[in-house]
């Protein structure tokens, strides 16, 4: 992946700069809003890492302008501004994703893989059947098998696994997966979330010698194809 | 040049604009009189000296000009010279007196014949109105005295001329007095809030009790007042919670890291353990931001119709696999939509912490029941465990910021759930309750619920 990350908090930068290094991707920093929409209107990238506050001209004007030439690159907004209404108006401005800070890397590559993979495959026609591995999901007769053997969900367990089947083979983490399935952005002290996912694995991976839902440490979960 | 701060004042302006719609209608009111009372007593001058008139012609044309003078004469010498009321004069052509009580045909009336004149009898200094006649080639004057109705005229001007000054004074003392009382209410509004603005909030503008306009704006800016230091005492409690609440752990993270850094080799997991404390410190933070953004009425303009019963399905369903787990039974039971005004986010965050409380202390076999159910025009949100409740004394304490009973040390949290439940229920209006569930406690949340839609309210409650 190739990834622009445009932040001037030094220690920030480097911070995202070596993980993202470390993780396979290739990294242009800017450290100011000019150089940044200089290089994302001149080079082409996967995904854009946006801070809110910028010098010179700020995140969501970058994010403004870059739409407004019709630039679709996905774009994840970094802001240390993390109430509702700053959120919508991120995401108004053009932002494909909202991340507060402070933030785990894992939380920051997670959503960036998803919006890099979104942007790849978005453009064709919406799928009707998602796989992974020998597991499959008709979205329209809403029925799941795995090795053509049936497995009962309950509806929200549906919604659950098609989070994790449309991020396949990326770590999606607690909050996305509060925030994709529940459509809450708060978070709840106990890791509720956990329970959902166990009883999920044990409809879809007991019995079956590969198991395809993983649980990454320290970041979330993960979907095998 | 500035004026006396007095007659700047708008009430004083107003007076003014007053004064002088009054002076005009006591002007017109005096005009009238004096135009009709004179004109009435004109004509009646008038029509005696025509009467009298008609009765000499008649005198003429029956007996000559001989007859005329016996009249005249006889008339002349009935009043004396004092009471005197009708004047006559009979002048030969060239001008001669013939006959009547007036010595002189009057100056300057030689050309007005058949004309009203008034002129100043000589000698006795009566004002006199008379009417001209030619009487073949003599001529003929016969007139009234009119001094009562000089007197009046002279009476009706002078009651015009006190009345408007009279008018104008009061007036002007009036809205003097006016403007002085409203000036001095409100200077008493102005000195509290330059007292304030200097510093010292605890001032309040004072009340008379009137109940008028100025005791209204007076109570408003109470009220105001009241919520501004709301709001500071507020800020403080966050900048105290912060202080106290979030100061232990990262001196207890530092230490930490000071010892992790010291080491020979670091392990891996002091350094998760480091970041997982980190994490607890920022949720904490976040928490305590929250709740201040909340109080701070912030999201108070993004509040909309909110119904109730998705969110008791969601969090049942996002908390009943957690409950089980910990063989604690999740029952929730919303039969009907009840719709309220406010943030669905926010609301959602309340049932959750309640929930996770709940389930949190509840000892395994027990049972949490999450109840949505419709008052009146209330909507009655419970959570009731059967944990081991809260004693009735810890009741006001557990709603205050950080406040963790001990039977809570054993568990994670860091003591704000209870805190923002109070903070969002506040800001909707509504009321929370702590109650004894018999054994455990049950939480209500009251809000104000808007009203049903007509085509929802069941039959039988329409008849």
């Amino acid at each position: 992946m190739r990834i622009l990350v445009i932040e001037d908090d030094k220690d920030v930068a480097s911070f995202i700069r070596n993980g993202l290094a470390q993780a396979g991707c290739n990294v242009d920093h800017a450290a100011n809003g000019r150089d940044g929409l200089f290089l994302a209107t001149t080079e082409s990238y996967d995904a854009l890492v946006v801070d809110r506050m910028l010098p010179g001209i700020d995140g969501l004007t970058v994010i403004r302008t870059l739409r407004a030439s019709a630039n679709t690159t996905p774009v994840l907004i970094l802001s240390a501004l993390g109430e509702v209404d700053d959120r919508v108006k991120g995401l108004k401005a053009g932002g494909d994703d909202y991340l507060v800070k402070p933030f785990a890397f894992s939380e920051l590559l997670a959503r960036l893989e998803a919006l890099a993979r979104r942007a790849k495959t978005g453009s064709d026609a919406p799928a009707t059947v998602l796989r992974a591995g020998d597991l499959e999901m008709d979205l329209l007769r809403r029925e799941v098998r795995r090795a053509g053997k049936p497995i009962d969900l309950q509806p929200r367990e549906f919604q659950l696994l098609e989070f994790l089947l449309r991020h396949v083979g990326q770590v999606v983490t607690r909050t996305m997966l509060l925030e994709g399935v529940w459509d809450y952005h708060f978070d709840p002290q106990t890791n509720v979330i956990d329970v959902h996912i166990s009883r999920l694995r044990s409809k879809i991976d007991k019995g079956f010698e590969r198991p395809l839902l993983h649980t990454v440490r320290g970041a979330g979960y993960r979907l095998d194809g | 040049m500035r004026l006396p701060r007095l007659f700047r004042t708008n009430v004083f302006r107003l007076t003014l604009a007053y004064m002088a719609l009054f002076a005009l209608s006591v002007g017109a009111l005096s005009a009238f009189i004096y135009s009709a009372t004179l004109g009435y007593l004109d004509t009646q001058t008038n029509a005696i000296i025509e009467a009298e008139i008609n009765g000499l012609r008649e005198t003429y044309e029956r007996s000559g000009l001989g007859g005329l003078r016996d009249v005249i004469e006889e008339r002349a010498a009935r009043d004396n010279e004092q009471e005197r009321r009708s004047f006559y004069l009979l002048v030969d052509p060239i001008g001669r007196w013939v006959a009547g009580n007036v010595p002189a045909w009057p100056t300057g009336a030689n050309e007005a014949l058949g004309q009203w004149v008034d002129f100043v009898q000589s000698g006795s200094d009566t004002p006199v109105r008379a009417l001209l006649l030619p009487v073949g080639a003599y001529r003929l004057l016969v007139g009234r005295d009119i001094r009562e109705l000089t007197a009046i005229r002279q009476v009706l001007r002078r009651a015009s001329i006190y009345g408007i000054s009279l008018t104008l004074a009061l007036a002007l003392v009036g809205g003097l007095l006016l403007a002085l009382s409203a000036e001095r209410r409100l200077a008493e509004i102005n000195r509290t809030t330059r007292q304030i603005m200097a510093g010292d909030l605890s001032r309040r503008a004072p009340l008379r009790g009137s109940d008028d306009e100025h005791d209204e704006l007076a109570q408003n800016i109470n009220t105001m007042l009241d919520q501004i230091e709301n709001l500071l005492e507020g800020m403080r409690h966050v900048g105290d919670s912060v202080a106290h609440d979030l100061r232990g752990p990262i001196t207890r993270l530092r230490n930490r890291l000071e010892t992790v850094a010291a080491a020979e080799k670091p392990s891996r997991d002091d350094l998760a353990d480091c970041v997982a404390q980190l994490d607890q410190v920022l949720s904490t933070f976040n928490a305590l931001l929250r709740i201040a953004r909340v109080e701070s009425g912030a999201y108070r303009s993004a509040f909309t119709t909110v119904d109730l019963k998705p969110i008791v399905q969601d969090v049942y369903e996002l908390y009943h696999a957690a409950a089980e787990e910990r063989q604690v039974t999740l029952q929730g039971n919303a039969p009907e939509s009840v719709e309220v005004f406010g943030d669905r986010e926010l609301l959602a965050q309340v049932l959750t912490n309640l929930v996770d409380n709940a389930v949190k202390y509840t000892p395994p076999g027990g049972v949490v029941r999450i109840e949505l159910a419709r008052n009146g025009d209330r909507a009655q949100l419970r959570v009731a465990d059967t944990g081991t409740g809260i004693p009735l004394e810890d009741h006001d304490r557990v709603l205050q910021r950080f406040t963790r009973l001990d039977r809570a040390r054993s568990q994670p949290g860091n003591g704000l759930g209870l805190a923002l439940v109070n903070a969002v229920t506040l800001q909707h209006h509504g009321r929370l309750t702590l109650g004894d569930n018999g054994p455990g406690l049950v939480v209500t949340v009251e809000l104000p619920a808007l009203a049903l839609p007509r085509a929802l309210i069941p039959s039988a409650a329409v008849r």
